[in-house]
Formats: C-alpha cells, sequence, structure tokens
C-alpha cells in the first residue's frame, strides 16, 4: 500500500506540477471548456444560453460532448476562471486513472501469484507514461473518457465476480464515457458486448441485477441517443473520415482502365477491397514504431516530438509481455489484447492518423501490457542483484528523465505556438487599455479570437449572450463577429484613427502604423501586434 | 516422392514468376542496372571497369562503389545474349529461384518438417518482396542467396564438417556481393557458432581451422581494399545518418541547456544521444506494419499500391511467432529469431529508413513465421468436420492477394512507375538518327541523372574506347561526361549554339520555344519523358 501511495503521488506530481504554466498557454478548446464551465455556474447556461445541455455543447460547431464542462464548473469556483482551473479535471481524473489500472491489474490477473506485482508496475509505467502525462496536463476530455472506461472495465470484473451492484456502476460509467468524448461513443459500446460474450456465464447467473443495470444505463443514455440520431452529430464524422475521400474511387478507375476494362480488374479493384486496405493502413498508423516510441504524434500539443507515446525502453517489454500473455493465458487476460484492439478502430476511420488522442481509450493495455512482461523478466532472475536487471532500471530511469527534462525545459519555448500563446498576453493588454478606445479590430487568423477575450476578461455570459453577433455557416460551424466594442474580423485595417485599436498578425501590420506593443511567442518570435494607423 | 512433386511445383512458379517478361518488367532498368551491366560488358571484354581498372574488387560506378561480385557473375549471361536489359538481369532471377530450393533445405535442416520446408519455400516463391528483387540487376538478392546457402552448408557442416568450408567460402565472397552484406553475413556467423558452439567445438580442430583459413583468406582482397582505400567508406558516410545535418533545434537546447548551466540537459542533448535515438528509431521502424503490408518505400522497391508482404499473411505471421516463441524448437528457435533481429541492423545506421533492399535479408524469415502459422491454422481446422468452408475462405483471400499483386506488379506497375524506373532511354538512344551529327548534347540533370551510363550501356560503347576517355571522369552526382561525340550536361538553352550538326536531348522543359522537336518519349501512363531536338 505505502508502494501505491509513492506511484500516486509521483503521478500527481508528474500531472499537477506547473499546469498553469507549461503547457505554456490554453488552445481555444480549453479555454471554450473553461468559459462554458463558467457559464454554467453562472445561470446554468452554456456560453450561448442553452439551459443545462445533456447532449453537447455547441462551441464552435464542433458540438462538444458536454462532460467535461460540468465536471469543470467547481474547479472553475474554486481555482478561478484560468489555467489550473481550466485544466484541472483531465489532471486529477489523469491521477485517479494511475490508482483505478491498480485495482483493474490486480482484477484481471486475480488467479496469479503475481498480480500484485503486475498492479503495481503497470500503475507506476501509467503514472510515468508520456503518452498519459501528455494528455493529463491540459483540459482533453479524451482524458477523462479514458478514466470513465477504465472504471467500466473495473467495476464490470468486480461486478461479476464479487458484488452485483457494481454492474450497475459499470454500465454508468461507460454512459458517462459517452457523454465524455466522441471516441468513446464507438469504443465503449463494443467493450460492453465483449465483455458480455466473455461473462455470459457469470451475467447469465445474474440476470436479475444485470436487467437493472441495463435500465438505469439506457435511462441515462436516451438524452445522448437523441442526439445521435440528428445530422449535426454524424456532421463531424463525415468531414473527417476515410470512406468520404473520392480519390481512392477514382485510383480504382484508373487501374481497371490500364486493365481494358477486364471483368477480373473489377473484381480486384472493387471499392470494398479498397476501404478495407484503407482501413487498415489507417489502423496500422496508429501502431507504427515511429509513432509508439519515437517522435509520437506529430502534433505537439500530444507529444514533446522528442518521445513517443511509450519508452523507446518499453519496446522489448512489450513485445515480451504480449507473447507471454497469450501464452500463459492467467485471469481474464483476454480482456487486454482485444480491448487494444477495439480502442483503435475509431480513429483508424478517420484521415489524420495516427492521432494520440482518439486513441487514449487504448490506456492502459499499453502499460499492462509491458508490465507483464517486465514483471516476469525480473521473476526469471534468481537474484535481484543482477547486473542485467539493474542495467534495465538505470535506462528506464534514464528514458524517463530525458522525457521530463524536455518535457519541463524545452517543450514549452520550443512549442509555444502551437497552443495559441500571446493571446493571453494581448487580451490583457487590450483590457488595461479599452477604454482609451472606441473600438477594438481584432484578427481572428489565429483562429477563435472572441473565446480568448470572454475568458480573459471574465466576461458576464449573460452579457455576452445579449451583445454578441453570432454567424453560423452551412456546416455548423459557429463565428462571433463582435460584442461589444471587439470585432473579430479577418483584416482589423479596416478602419483607421486615432481611436481605434488594432490586434493583428505580424507580418500584416501596415507601414506607418503606431505599434503600441508586440506579443512574443517564448521562442523569440512575434506572435500578435497591437497598433493604431 | 509427393514432396519431390510438390518442391518442382514450387521450383517451376518460382521460375516463372521472375523469368516472364524479364525484359520489359519492370519497364526499363534503373540506373544502378545499367552501371552493373555495363561494367560486367567492359570487364567481360578488357578485364577492367569503366575507369580502367584492373579486375575490381570494387566498382566505382557513380562514386557509390558497389562491391563488384555481381558484374562478374553477369558475364556468362551477358556473352550469350549480349549487352541488353535481359542478360544483365538473369543472374539475379537465377539466385532468386535458387533462395527459394535453398530456403526449402535450410528449413528441412532446421525443422525436420518437410511440410513446413514447402510451405516456406512455397511462400518465397510468390513473395513480392523476393520477387521485386528477383527480378532486377539488384546485389542484395543474390546476397540473400549466399546467407542463405552459408547457413545451410554451416548446419551440414556440423555433420559432415567439408561443408563448412563451404560456408566460409560462401561467407567470404558474400562481401563482395553488397554493401549490408558487410554487416549482416558477419553478424550471421556469429550468431550461428554462438547456437551451435558446442556441436562445432566437438568437430575436429582441423576442418575447423581450414575454413577460417579459407573464409579470411578469400575475404582478405576486400579487406585489403577498405583498409587502403580511403574512398571505399564514402558511400557509407554518403548514407548514413550521420551524414546529415545536426539539426537546428537540437543545438538550441544545448544552447539553452548550456545558459541555465544544465549539466543534465548537456547530457541529454548532444550528438551522441541524438544519433543513438536516430539509430534505434531506424531499426524499429522496419517493424511498421504499414511499411510491411501496405505502403512499401520508394517505388522501385515494391509493386504500387501495395507493401512486401501480403496481407492475407498477417495473422498467420502472428501466429507463426507465437509459435516459434513458445514452441519447443530448440536451436531453430534461435537461430530464426536472431536473424530475423539482426537483419535490420545494416540499414538502421542509413538514413531513408525503412529500407526494402538494405533488409532483403529479413527473408526468409517472414516465410518461416507465416508458413508455421499456416500449417498450424489448417491442422486445427482440419480437426473440425465441416473444415473445408474456413480453409475455402482463406485460399480465397489468398488468391485474391496474390492475382491482385500479379496486377499490380505486371499491368500498373509499367504504368505507375515508369518515371521512377528512368524510362525513356531504350527509346530515345538510337544510333540511325545520331549518325548524322558531329555532336550529341545530353541533359544530365532531374530524372536524366548519369545519363551517360545510358549511353553506353545502350550503345555497346566499345568499353576499350571508353576507358582511355573516362580516366579522369568522375561518378559523382551531377558530374558532367564526355564521350566519342557525346556530352552529358546540363543543357542552357538560352545560352547554347544551336547548330544544324547538334543534336539535343534532354527533359521537356529544359529546350525553349524555337527548338525543333524531332522525336518525344511519353511515359506509358501519361506526361512527357524526354525529347529529341535540333
Amino acid at each position: 500500500m505505502r508502494i501505491l501511495f509513492a506511484i500516486l503521488l509521483l503521478a500527481a506530481v508528474l500531472r499537477f506540477w506547473a499546469i498553469g504554466s507549461n503547457p505554456p498557454s490554453l488552445t481555444w478548446d480549453e479555454t471554450a471548456w473553461g468559459y462554458n464551465a463558467y457559464s454554467l455556474g453562472t445561470d446554468a447556461r452554456d456560453e450561448f444560453g442553452r439551459f443545462l445541455p445533456l447532449d453537447y455543447i455547441e462551441s464552435f460547431g464542433d458540438f462538444k460532448p458536454p462532460m467535461y464542462a460540468y465536471l469543470d464548473i467547481l474547479p472553475v469556483k474554486i481555482f478561478g476562471l484560468n489555467e489550473f482551473g481550466v485544466r484541472f479535471p483531465s489532471a486529477f481524473f489523469g491521477v485517479l486513472t494511475v490508482i483505478l489500472t491498480y485495482f483493474l491489474v490486480r482484477e484481471v490477473f486475480s488467479n496469479s501469484k503475481l498480480k500484485n506485482q503486475y498492479a503495481l508496475v503497470s500503475s507506476l509505467f501509467l503514472a510515468i507514461s508520456p503518452w498519459h502525462i501528455m494528455l493529463s496536463r491540459a483540459a482533453f476530455e479524451a482524458n477523462v473518457a479514458s478514466f470513465f472506461i477504465v472504471s467500466g472495465v473495473l467495476f464490470f470484473l468486480l461486478g461479476v465476480r464479487s458484488n452485483a451492484r457494481f454492474l450497475t456502476v459499470s454500465l454508468i460509467s461507460f454512459v458517462l464515457s459517452m457523454y465524455t468524448f466522441n471516441t468513446a461513443r464507438i469504443v465503449s459500446p463494443i467493450l460492453i458486448l465483449i465483455l458480455g460474450i466473455l461473462f455470459r456465464r457469470e451475467l447469465f447467473i445474474l440476470k436479475k441485477q444485470l436487467i437493472i443495470a441495463t435500465i438505469i444505463a439506457f435511462v441515462l443514455f436516451l438524452p445522448l441517443f437523441r442526439f445521435l440520431t440528428t445530422p449535426q452529430a454524424s456532421l463531424r464524422f463525415k468531414e473527417v473520415n476515410i470512406f468520404s475521400d473520392i480519390s481512392y474511387i477514382e485510383l480504382s478507375n484508373r487501374q481497371i482502365e490500364n486493365d481494358n476494362g477486364a471483368f477480373f480488374s473489377k473484381v480486384l479493384h472493387n471499392r470494398r477491397a479498397i476501404f478495407t486496405v484503407e482501413f487498415l493502413k489507417h489502423y496500422f498508423d496508429n501502431l507504427s514504431p515511429n509513432f509508439l516510441f519515437g517522435k509520437g504524434d506529430g502534433n505537439p500539443k500530444f507529444s514533446i516530438q522528442e518521445v513517443g507515446h511509450l519508452y523507446l525502453w518499453d519496446f522489448p517489454f512489450l513485445v515480451m509481455g504480449t507473447l507471454l500473455i497469450f501464452k500463459r493465458k492467467e485471469g481474464s487476460w483476454k480482456i487486454l489484447p482485444l480491448w487494444l484492439v477495439i480502442g483503435i478502430i475509431p480513429a483508424a476511420t478517420a484521415r489524420e492518423t495516427p492521432h494520440a488522442l482518439r486513441i487514449e481509450a487504448v490506456l492502459p493495455t499499453f502499460q499492462v501490457l509491458i508490465a507483464y512482461g517486465f514483471v516476469n523478466f525480473i521473476d526469471n532472475f534468481k537474484t535481484k542483484k543482477s547486473l542485467i536487471l539493474r542495467a534495465s532500471y538505470v535506462f528506464l530511469f534514464i528514458n524517463f528523465l530525458y522525457f521530463v527534462h524536455s518535457l519541463f525545459i524545452h517543450y514549452p519555448k520550443e512549442f509555444s505556438g502551437e497552443w495559441q500563446y500571446g493571446y493571453k498576453e494581448s487580451v490583457k493588454f487590450v483590457r488595461s487599455v479599452a477604454t482609451n478606445y472606441s473600438q477594438i479590430n481584432i484578427t481572428d487568423q489565429l483562429g477563435r479570437p472572441y473565446i480568448y477575450y470572454l475568458f480573459y476578461t471574465k466576461e458576464d455570459p449573460r452579457t455576452f449572450r445579449k451583445e454578441a453577433k453570432v454567424s453560423r455557416d452551412v456546416f455548423g460551424f459557429v463565428t462571433v463577429e463582435n460584442y461589444k466594442k471587439f470585432n473579430f474580423v479577418k483584416d482589423p485595417n479596416i478602419v483607421a484613427g486615432i481611436n481605434v485599436l488594432n490586434i493583428n498578425l505580424p507580418n500584416k501590420v501596415p507601414v506607418g502604423a503606431r505599434v503600441l506593443k508586440t506579443f512574443y511567442l517564448l521562442n523569440g518570435k512575434e506572435a500578435l501586434v497591437a497598433y493604431t494607423i | 516422392m509427393r514432396i519431390k512433386i510438390f518442391l518442382f511445383i514450387v521450383f517451376i512458379l518460382a521460375s516463372i514468376l521472375r523469368l516472364i517478361k524479364i525484359d520489359s518488367v519492370p519497364i526499363s532498368p534503373d540506373w544502378d542496372e545499367v552501371s552493373l551491366g555495363y561494367n560486367a560488358y567492359s570487364i567481360m571484354q578488357t578485364g577492367k571497369d569503366e575507369y580502367g581498372k584492373f579486375l575490381p574488387v570494387v566498382l566505382k560506378s557513380y562514386d557509390d562503389y558497389k562491391p563488384a561480385l555481381y558484374s562478374y557473375l553477369a558475364i556468362p549471361a551477358i556473352s550469350m545474349l549480349g549487352l541488353n536489359v535481359q542478360a544483365v538481369r538473369i543472374p539475379s532471377a537465377f539466385f532468386g529461384v535458387l533462395a527459394v530450393l535453398g530456403t526449402f533445405l535450410l528449413v528441412r535442416e532446421l525443422f525436420k518438417k518437410d511440410s513446413l520446408a514447402l510451405v516456406a519455400s512455397f511462400l518465397l516463391s510468390v513473395s513480392p518482396w523476393h520477387i521485386q528483387f528477383s527480378r532486377i540487376a539488384f546485389e542484395s538478392n543474390v546476397g540473400l542467396t549466399f546467407n542463405i546457402f552459408a547457413a545451410l552448408f554451416f548446419l551440414k557442416g556440423l555433420k559432415n564438417p567439408i561443408f563448412l568450408i563451404a560456408s566460409a567460402i560462401l561467407m567470404a565472397l558474400n562481401l563482395y556481393v553488397y554493401q549490408s552484406e558487410k554487416v549482416f553475413t558477419p553478424l550471421l556467423a556469429v550468431c550461428l557458432v554462438l547456437i551451435f558452439r558446442k556441436e562445432l567445438f566437438s568437430l575436429p580442430k582441423k576442418l575447423l581451422v581450414l575454413s577460417v583459413i579459407f573464409g579470411i583468406l578469400i575475404s582478405f582482397p576486400m579487406v585489403h581494399y577498405l583498409i587502403t582505400n580511403k574512398n571505399s567508406l564514402e558511400r557509407a558516410k554518403g548514407v548514413s545518418i550521420f551524414s546529415g545535418e545536426y539539426p537546428i533545434g537540437e543545438a538550441k537546447k544545448a544552447l539553452t541547456d548550456l545558459n541555465n548551466n544544465d549539466k543534465l540537459g548537456l547530457v541529454f542533448d548532444n550528438r551522441r544521444v541524438f544519433y543513438a535515438k536516430e539509430i534505434i528509431s531506424g531499426y524499429l521502424s522496419h517493424f511498421d506494419l504499414n511499411w510491411l503490408f501496405i505502403r512499401g518505400d520508394i517505388a522501385r522497391h515494391h509493386a504500387p499500391n501495395m507493401g512486401l508482404l501480403y496481407i492475407f499473411e498477417i495473422p498467420f505471421l502472428l501466429i507463426g511467432i507465437y509459435l516459434l516463441f513458445t514452441g519447443d524448437f530448440k536451436k531453430a528457435k534461435y537461430l530464426i529469431f536472431l536473424w530475423f533481429l539482426i537483419a535490420p541492423i545494416p540499414a538502421s545506421i542509413t538514413s531513408g529508413v525503412p529500407h526494402a533492399i538494405r533488409t532483403l535479408n529479413f527473408l526468409p524469415t517472414f516465410q518461416i513465421f507465416t508458413a508455421l502459422g499456416l500449417i498450424y491454422v489448417f491442422s486445427r481446422i482440419k480437426r473440425y468436420h465441416y473444415h473445408q468452408a474456413p480453409i475455402f475462405i482463406i485460399a480465397i483471400f489468398g488468391l485474391f492477394n496474390f492475382f491482385y499483386y500479379l496486377d499490380q506488379y505486371f499491368v500498373q506497375q509499367n504504368i505507375f512507375n515508369a518515371k521512377e524506373w528512368q524510362y525513356g532511354y531504350s527509346k530515345i538512344i538510337q544510333p540511325e538518327i545520331f549518325e548524322k551529327y558531329k555532336k550529341i548534347i545530353v541533359s544530365n540533370e532531374g530524372h536524366m541523372d548519369q545519363s551517360y551510363m545510358f549511353f553506353l550501356f545502350y550503345l555497346r560503347y566499345p568499353p576499350e574506347d571508353y576507358q582511355k576517355q573516362s580516366e579522369f571522369a568522375s561518378g559523382g552526382f551531377r558530374e558532367n561526361h564526355k564521350f566519342d561525340k557525346y556530352e552529358f550536361r546540363p543543357i542552357v538553352w538560352e545560352k547554347e549554339i544551336k547548330s544544324e550538326s547538334i543534336l539535343y536531348i534532354g527533359r521537356p522543359d529544359d529546350f525553349g520555344q524555337d527548338a525543333k522537336l524531332l522525336k518525344s518519349i511519353n511515359y506509358p501512363g501519361g506526361g512527357e519523358a524526354m525529347r529529341i531536338v535540333q
């Protein structure tokens, strides 16, 4: 228990330490979570005034699953509308996932003599996982969804083994995960189905409790279900999925043409085969060594680009653990590889792969497999003081230290631009001088500036709703054009005048402008400029 | 007897797949193929390579210093068929077929199971990866065959030590075949010795010593060459990861650490750590399922729209790895896994990973794993009453993959990848037209880099005459060349002397509006490759 507590402490430090300033600033999605939580906490309505939305939060027109905003109400009330308050739920549930992992692994390998070791090492590996740390340190709803999924699986196992009431907890957890993140809407149902099949005998005995649990979960699921059947819900999916990409059909036609339209060619190059291969391609992307062990996701928000989502050190143990888990067949081992395989499915239908966020639902299966390999590796040695063993500890420690060093020393400086750095500083400046100007024109070229103005001026959502001019395009995307004297425009240089303040990109500042202040990224590059014409 | 018939069928299948249309698929030889071919022609006629080096151990070629053995192996075919594409490629096809037979013998020797040996060799005979490099003059394919037989003879040698000498000779010869083998083959030798050390050292010492002596004697000229020639390592340097520039971002990090007086940071953010990470990442990149099954790497290394292995093999491959890992296969297990693990080492210190040629030695381990998986699954299915249906489904998938591959390789490849295969020279080199001109100027830019070698090859220019003119030539990238009335250099149309007696051959955009077009060559899939103007 003392070790588990130490792991917990380590996990908490790695997730909470300096989250206000590293990642260096809030992305627009994070800012939107915070402001919606603030708005819900003010008058129980989201930023655009929907009363206690259960199905979605419209936000920028991306129809965010609402859970994160609700979970963030209290932190924002307690810590204020700031970076820490916004990121608190993700970090908090990240730490909880580390603890749940311990109990989950004990339960999965409940009949193994090494179950305690498996459990401790798994939760340790999740605690120091670059993947999990990165996603716990910013307001990523996927990270909270992962918590609910782990909780769902854990309570399912407890439900069929010790206390049937836990089945209800399990199903509620799964449903909550679907209120939290889009991919969970596919992963969770499949996982429930798989668990149901694996434990069909146990469930058959617990018929009554199972029915009650199902009814409760279903009622809870209803508001979401109604939304999922609307066209808005499928809009985002259509936009990003591979099956709507016509270039494959063009390629297929070209190939049939090359075969002079032969019948065999039409069979070979039919679109079902092509899409199967495309699906596999995107699926395998998420297992590519470069993604897992090399540089990680190409998006620096999810990876520091110096270390993969797993450590290099993990590689041999991952391979060994995977092979051994099939060989030993301990406890309910089957759930782990199945979970991993399922967790990648939704992400593999999207064009952007690999994607660390969309496959976060596979955590902590990787860590458990690595731990399984590692614990059995240690177990092979008669003496625990073997040189090879010590060398492996040292190498792991170096891997870990390298990651932490890179993350805390170089990462914020190098990638502040990716985190929309500069908005906060510019808003603070604007706020301090706003009374001197009758009109303030702000470029929208860095994306969604309005939310930063709401957030950092702590604008009352009621005032915002009253004064804002909002437009929605055919794809459902929401643009806030102005509120009060703030105008969010493509080109702020339209109006000249000493009482008009412009906030613009550095390369768009006209000659002769009176520059009041320049806002820099942490690597010294210019992000925004405040000036008058 | 049945095994012999099946093996014969596999042999025929392997031969057909490797020989049919070998002169026209791939559509054109690439620059390395013509270089190996012309150097073989040159050695055959004069005993010297294109630069006049007598019986070279290494061909300077395009300053990439290719090990020379392939050119020697091509001499018999060229002397019979003349200097043409077919003759240059046939040695590779021959060794490809040998590799299929070698795989049968090796697997039988290791696992003592005819069925496994047969399935593995069958899978190699239809392997897209192996066919790709068996149908073109790439040295790597010969290297693989040498490795298979070296391992086979080593195992045979444990019973009949005479074979050990053959094994040592093959391993030593392999240093003359391909760069990767200089790393892989010694590693393979070390693995074999380690795994079979007990059996090996119980053999008569005399023969062991004799094999070692043979090995040293044969490898001596190469080792001597490597030590005495500074240039020989040029190629290795050129493609190694160390030749790339150290990224500026990394240097900036070290500077930050220096300013912070961060000792730990200075340890982490330095070149050694950076290159170590690059090497490990390079090694791991070869375990990318996309590379193996779907994407492949550059166009010349795989059939279009597919990878190096068949997709239907995935489950059997995974099952096979699991079975070999967990099963009781004694030493076969260690040999196959070590072979599998050392195969990507030579490529991992180079840039441009993953790389299907530099890791060709992965074969035939993938086929052995897959064969293990296939046989296991079939034996499990057979226990069921209705076993025909699943077997039928697997067969359908396999056949679909196979025919898809045949279409991609034999039809689509020539259309989609003609440019990558440097298509155009066979059509544009027309001595009848050239006769009328005093001077012929050929571009050597872009996709016409090293065009001089294609001209030597297709004109069958007498090596004796060329050697006299090539003495001071360099084979480097974009180097200008000149022989006879041919000149190979960038064409700058505005500055060219336009005369009736000068013929220009170049890329479509090398010429201005006023050029008189005599002939233009198009790629089969559309787009202009080259043109002749006056």
